[in-house]
């Protein structure tokens, strides 16, 4: 067990690795000049070449490549993750300022599509074709077909014209006010765990009805169980594996979907911070955050795949 | 059944193929219908959409619904409906230009690395876990930023990000083929690697390229839009639904017919898609299903 984490630990790592070469190369090789955004075209024009040479020098730009990207690697080990071109600003305190939100926002949508997935998908399994399977489904393909951005922007109107009632846009941490961080947060959360509630109801339906046909469920239907303990205690444990894989695949989704998502609802959490580098060209920020939303999602899935071994005595690893 | 065989009979290959399709998967042809029906709408935008979607008139800005302008219209005044109707040119360029060059060049990366093996195959799989490792819109944002903004890019940036699905799953399609007896005759008869490779294992692979490519459609949309909304897709003033969404933002009265139209017709296209590509899923390879799902865990251990 413990030599396949280390196993399983060096390979997210060189993942990892490989991750941050691509942001670095794509964000430095590809045309694309820093200057022309900070400045803009006319502006850049207007710039003598020796202040460009110059400005290029201040911000590291001007430097080899492999020199550049070592620094960035000696940046990330001393934990300060360099410094954006704009405001000067460490890109770790900016994660660690608004990182909370989103990380909130993330933890609750996954908690969020649990609650309303589940549920759903065990009604669906266990009367197939039903009134109630049938609504179930049909709502699942409609979600997964509306984008979540919209779906924020549409409860943000409603909120306002129907109980004008407008969340708080500014950084409150939950242990600054609980109240207020969790009108801050609920929002992205909720549309956040719909969109991905769909994919998880229509995975436990499916692996349910596969489930459900092997013969110790019959058994234990035999045996004169409840109905409610042949699904709590038989069937749901086995179906949960696949399940739990696709909520670790669905990482990708949430932190992606979260970025448009806080723009929709105007929180200002990580992903906004990332919107705005992208628009600024602010080249330092977006590899680190980038890489940052990798590195969570690399992770969570190194933690599901060592979750089976809790979730399932039957597997071993070596 | 007999019946609809005969009724059948006297009508052209492709029309008796669309209703045995039709039959066996409602949803999905209705799905194809309305998806067909928007792509006859941006292939005739000129034609149809009541005016110019660029054309501000400061007489009539930001006025609601009304009988004049369906969909209202915008800050300045420009056609909400028409500005949709145009829209959908720009969205189904990038979903279709992105999903093939993506899908292709995945699967024939895929079809490579699956043949292939040793070495090759193995970089192939480390380059596509690490291509994977970003979230799509992520990924898609970064490249887009580098390679600057416009039609071009955008699809550039989702095409990247369908290549390790293609690989993936072709690449399994690849493994099975090659261990197949006529694969091997072929070989025995003296055919040289790359023509065993293009004669007699890619035609294997057209039906999950198909499937593949139709699957993903919808995501390609949903990630033009996000680009778009997140103001680095195309630029304006051209009109996508992305850039309208957009746009809606700046206004500091909201105008909920400036939200909900184009929201309504990424969610119409994107539905339709998706109930087609179910259907030609369960049309081309009934084993794949729930094949959404195994698509999306792909190749891991589930």
């Amino acid at each position: 067990m413990r030599k396949y984490l280390l196993r399983r630990a060096l390979f997210g790592l060189s993942t990892l690795l490989g991750v941050s070469l691509i942001v670095f190369v794509v964000l430095r090789i590809l045309p694309g000049d820093p200057l022309v955004a900070m400045f803009g075209i006319e502006g850049f024009a207007k710039l003598a070449p020796a202040d460009r040479a110059h400005i290029m020098e201040d911000l590291g730009l001007s430097d080899p490549l492999p020199l550049q990207y070592v620094r960035w690697m000696r940046d990330i080990a001393s934990g300060s993750l360099g410094r954006s071109f704009f405001r000067g600003d460490k890109v770790s305190e900016l994660i660690l300022h608004r990182g909370p939100i989103s990380a909130e926002i993330g933890l609750m949508s996954v908690l969020i599509s649990w609650l309303i997935g589940l549920p759903i998908g065990i009604v669906s399994a266990f009367r197939p074709n039903s009134l109630s399977d049938n609504v179930a489904r049909t709502m699942s393909v409609l979600f997964l077909a509306i984008p979540g951005f919209w779906l924020g922007m549409l409860i943000v109107l409603a909120a306002l014209f129907w109980f004008n009632y407008k969340a708080p846009l500014v950084v409150v941490q939950l242990w600054q006010d609980p109240w207020t961080n969790l009108q801050l947060v609920i929002g992205p959360a909720l549309v956040l765990g719909l969109g991905q509630g769909a994919y998880i109801a229509r995975m436990s339906r499916s692996c349910l009805l596969e489930v459900i046909r092997e013969d110790y469920v019959r058994t234990a239907r035999a045996k004169g169980l409840q109905e409610a303990l042949v699904v709590m205690r038989h069937a749901l444990p086995n179906a949960l594996l696949p399940v739990v894989t696709l909520s670790g695949i669905l990482m990708g989704f949430v932190l992606g979907g979260s970025v448009a998502v806080e723009q929709a609802f105007g929180v200002p959490g990580l992903g906004r911070s990332l919107v705005v580098a992208v628009i600024e060209r602010d080249t330092i920020v977006v590899q680190n955050l980038v890489l940052l939303y990798s590195v969570i999602f690399v992770f969570v899935n190194v933690a599901v795949d060592l979750s089976y071994a809790w979730l399932d005595p039957r597997i071993h690893y070596r | 059944m007999r019946a609809a065989a005969r009724r059948g009979a006297g009508a052209p290959p492709v029309a008796r193929e669309l209703a045995a399709f039709t039959r066996r998967n409602p949803l999905a042809a209705a799905g194809g219908l309305v998806g067909f029906l928007i792509v006859v709408m941006a292939l005739t935008a000129p034609l149809i959409a009541p005016s110019d979607p660029l054309k501000a008139d400061f007489r009539r800005m930001a006025k609601p619904p009304d009988a004049h302008s369906f969909f209202g219209t915008d800050q300045v005044g420009r056609d909400t409906l028409s500005r949709v109707i145009y829209g959908s040119r720009s969205s189904l360029v990038v979903a279709f230009a992105s999903v093939l060059l993506g899908t292709t060049v995945g699967s024939l990366w895929g079809v490579a690395s699956g043949y292939l093996g040793g070495r090759f195959d193995l970089v192939s799989q480390r380059i596509t876990e690490v291509l994977q490792s970003f979230p799509d819109l992520i990924l898609a944002m970064a490249i887009s930023m580098a390679i600057g903004t416009g039609m071009p890019a955008v699809i550039i940036a989702i095409a990247v990000t369908r290549i390790p699905f293609g690989n993936r799953v072709i690449r399994s399609v690849a493994l099975t083929v090659r261990e197949l007896s006529y694969v091997e005759a072929a070989r025995a008869a003296g055919s040289s690697e790359p023509r065993v490779m293009f004669h007699h294992v890619l035609p294997q692979c057209v039906a999950p390229y198909l499937v593949l490519a139709t699957a993903h459609l919808g995501v390609a949309i949903i990630i033009e839009a996000a680009l778009g909304f997140l103001g680095v897709g195309i630029p304006p003033p051209t009109p996508t639904w992305g850039n309208m969404l957009a746009d809606s933002l700046t206004s500091l009265v909201p105008r909920w017919w400036l939200v909900f139209f184009p929201g309504l017709a990424i969610t119409v296209t994107v539905l339709a898609f998706n109930l087609f590509g179910d259907g030609v899923r369960d049309t081309l390879d009934p084993r794949l299903a729930p094949a959404f799902l195994r698509m999306l865990t792909g190749g891991r251990r589930a």
